[in-house]
């Protein structure tokens, strides 16, 4: 059958990385394709991501479009397939299908003040449009990124953020205080507090833990962003990322198709089901 | 096309639809189920048991297998539906009904290239309900009939001696030309009969979803009621409402694996289940629908909010499988009500 949507197209992993060691150890893979290309992908998109014998998970594409080279995943040891992405090697062949669901609009941003808001491993879907804003710098004004981890050594992407620092403003947390940590000690809602971001012209972007998405949103409304103004991404568990399988929706939508990106101005009036 | 076909000929005309498989109401162990027939059909069931959507739709669906030797990439081969065609008989109105609205889950956003093989070969014959077969039945009240030929190709009538058969798509045509000498012309009091018999099954009384088109509505803003949960109570989760369903689509995708080294395995498309705990928890644990009555509210919104929502339609077609073959009696006809009373 030409055009299977389910047959996965083989990729190589040419790079791994750990990024967090622990009980929430995340891994940092980037594929390249077998043979020919990969897809192109939008910002904030998925793709399903299959090792063969355990299954396929969806997962945040964590590149830039930008880079048509590699694609990037960064995966926390979690479930079945995620445990088994941790125990591949270089040159070990996964499959891949995609993009899937819709993505940030990051050309309506141009000209705008971006804020970067991410906690834990909610860095990974939000960082391809931090480095495509980063890429086009002068597309956008003032970008601000705000991260944060429960410790020092739950902080994803060190070395980039660190190189980030050279051309954006770089906020780093952790929720209490250690030894030699410098930055800011709480919860990321409140080191986004902590720095007063002005919401005239700018856009919030903020993916993490539910919770933590909760109270940056409250915290946001407080310092006067509006709804439209605050993006966020969910995820639902999901098997076919095209809209049939039936477990991802949020009321009458899939999140596969009609997201996984929203506006608060959108998601606000949506049933509370991600 | 509209054609009289005497009941002793039914048989003929099976013989003579010899390039494809048939499939007819079969009564084993007092169930009805859709099986192989070859020779003497039988049309004179309630219903069956489980709905003819598995014909385009299985149960188990073979997507692929893979095969990896250590230290090479994995080999894939698709396993493509066979193109055999089959005819099923009997198909109750619910059930044709059921059939668009897969269609219409299947080729939204993206065709589902498995669904679309399988379903270009299956030809669905129905026949009438001239009076309700089941207790259960509420087809009227969800937009349906008795006498409804959406989905079919071909539907009969059952005139006592004859049946009234009626050409309903081009397919269906094929199908009667295939044994053309079999059917006779109707006459005018044929035609007078088909009509009375239609008029009689419509007026027949059945169970009612109250005014569906004000369903969605009712049940959006009763998405946080605490009914869910004191409906829900009695669940127990098996999910038989949902496998026996026409219309229910839902899926999970897994690998299974034949030999570990080297590494060979089938991925399997396999049907789900909203009511089954696990269907919506992530790998972290957190569950979006976390309990029996987040579950039902979900079934029940699907069939009666996001359908029509999306599509225009109830997902729902009123065969009452889902009523009479709940093992603690949890009868959707009776919770739509409710909860749309309840709304105000």
């Amino acid at each position: 059958m030409p055009d299977n949507i389910y047959l996965p197209e083989l990729a190589r992993i040419a790079y791994i990385k750990d990024e967090v060691y622990g009980e929430r150890a995340i891994k940092t893979f980037r594929v390249e394709p077998v043979d020919g290309e990969l897809f192109e992908h939008d910002c904030g998109q998925c793709a399903m991501l299959s090792i063969f014998g355990r299954g396929e998970s969806m997962i945040s594409i964590a590149s830039s479009p930008l880079i048509r080279e590699y694609k990037q995943f960064s995966i926390m040891r979690v479930g079945r397939v995620s445990s088994a992405f941790h125990d591949l090697a270089v040159g070990d062949v996964i499959g891949l299908r995609g993009p899937y669901g819709n993505s940030f609009p990051v050309d309506d941003w141009r000209g705008k003040n971006l804020y970067f808001i991410g906690g834990g491993c909610g860095l990974a879907p939000i960082w391809p449009v931090i480095t495509t804003a980063v890429a086009q710098r002068a597309n956008f004004k003032n970008i601000t990124v705000f991260y944060g981890g429960r410790t020092s050594r739950d902080i994803m992407y060190r070395a980039e953020l660190e190189k980030l620092r050279e051309s954006v403003d770089v906020h780093l947390s952790i929720d209490k205080a250690e030894e030699g940590w410098n930055e800011y000690c709480g919860f990321v809602p409140a080191a986004v507090m902590d720095k007063d971001p002005v919401p005239d012209n700018a856009i919030a972007i903020t993916c993490g833990p539910p919770i933590m998405i909760k109270f940056v949103i409250q915290n946001l409304n407080k310092l006067g962003f509006k709804d439209e103004q605050i993006y966020t991404t969910i995820e639902n568990k999901m098997k076919c990322g095209l809209g049939k399988c039936g477990r991802c929706n949020v009321g009458k939508d899939y999140v596969c198709v009609k997201g996984p990106v929203y506006s608060w101005a959108v998601l606000k009036n949506l049933p509370e089901e991600y | 096309m509209e054609k009289i076909l005497n009941k002793k000929h039914i048989d003929d005309w099976i013989a003579a639809l010899d390039s494809w498989d048939i499939l007819g109401p079969v009564l084993e162990d007092g169930i009805w189920a859709y099986q192989p027939v070859s020779g003497a059909v039988r049309l004179d069931h309630p219903n069956t048991r489980q709905s003819p959507k598995g014909l385009a739709f299985p149960q188990r669906e073979i997507f692929f297998k893979f095969e990896q030797i250590k230290g090479e990439a994995p080999r894939l081969t698709q396993v493509v539906p066979d193109e055999q065609r089959h005819a099923v008989f009997g198909v109750r109105p619910c059930d044709g009904r059921g059939v668009p609205r897969m269609d219409l889950v299947f080729t939204d956003h993206v065709e589902d290239n498995y669904y679309q093989a399988r379903r270009k070969n299956v030809a669905y014959v129905g026949l009438a309900c001239n009076k309700p077969p089941g207790p259960n039945c509420f087809c009227l009240s969800v937009g349906g009939s008795p006498v409804s030929t959406d989905g079919l190709d071909v539907q009969m009538t059952d005139l006592g001696d004859r049946y009234f058969v009626k050409a309903v798509t081009e397919t269906g045509k094929g199908l009667m030309t295939a044994a053309g000498k079999l059917f006779a012309e109707p006459s005018a009091a044929d035609q007078k009969q088909v009509e009375q018999v239609h008029a009689d099954a419509v007026a027949h009384p059945q169970r009612a979803v109250r005014n569906v088109e004000a369903v969605p509505a009712k049940l959006k803003a009763s998405f946080k009621s605490p009914l869910w949960q004191e409906l829900a109570r009695a669940c127990i989760g098996c999910g038989i409402c949902t496998f026996l369903c026409p219309t229910c689509h839902c899926f999970d995708i897994n690998d299974e694996v034949q030999s570990k080294a080297p590494l060979k395995g089938i991925r399997v498309r396999t049907w789900d289940n909203c009511q089954f705990p696990d269907f919506t928890m992530h790998s972290s644990g957190h569950n979006p629908r976390e309990n029996t009555g987040a579950r039902l509210r979900q079934r029940v919104a699907h069939k009666f909010q996001y359908f029509p929502e999306n599509f225009g339609m109830p997902q729902c077609t009123g065969c009452g499988r889902c009523v009479s073959e709940c093992p603690v009696g949890i009868d959707i006809v009776a919770v739509v009500n409710k909860v749309v009373e309840n709304a105000g």
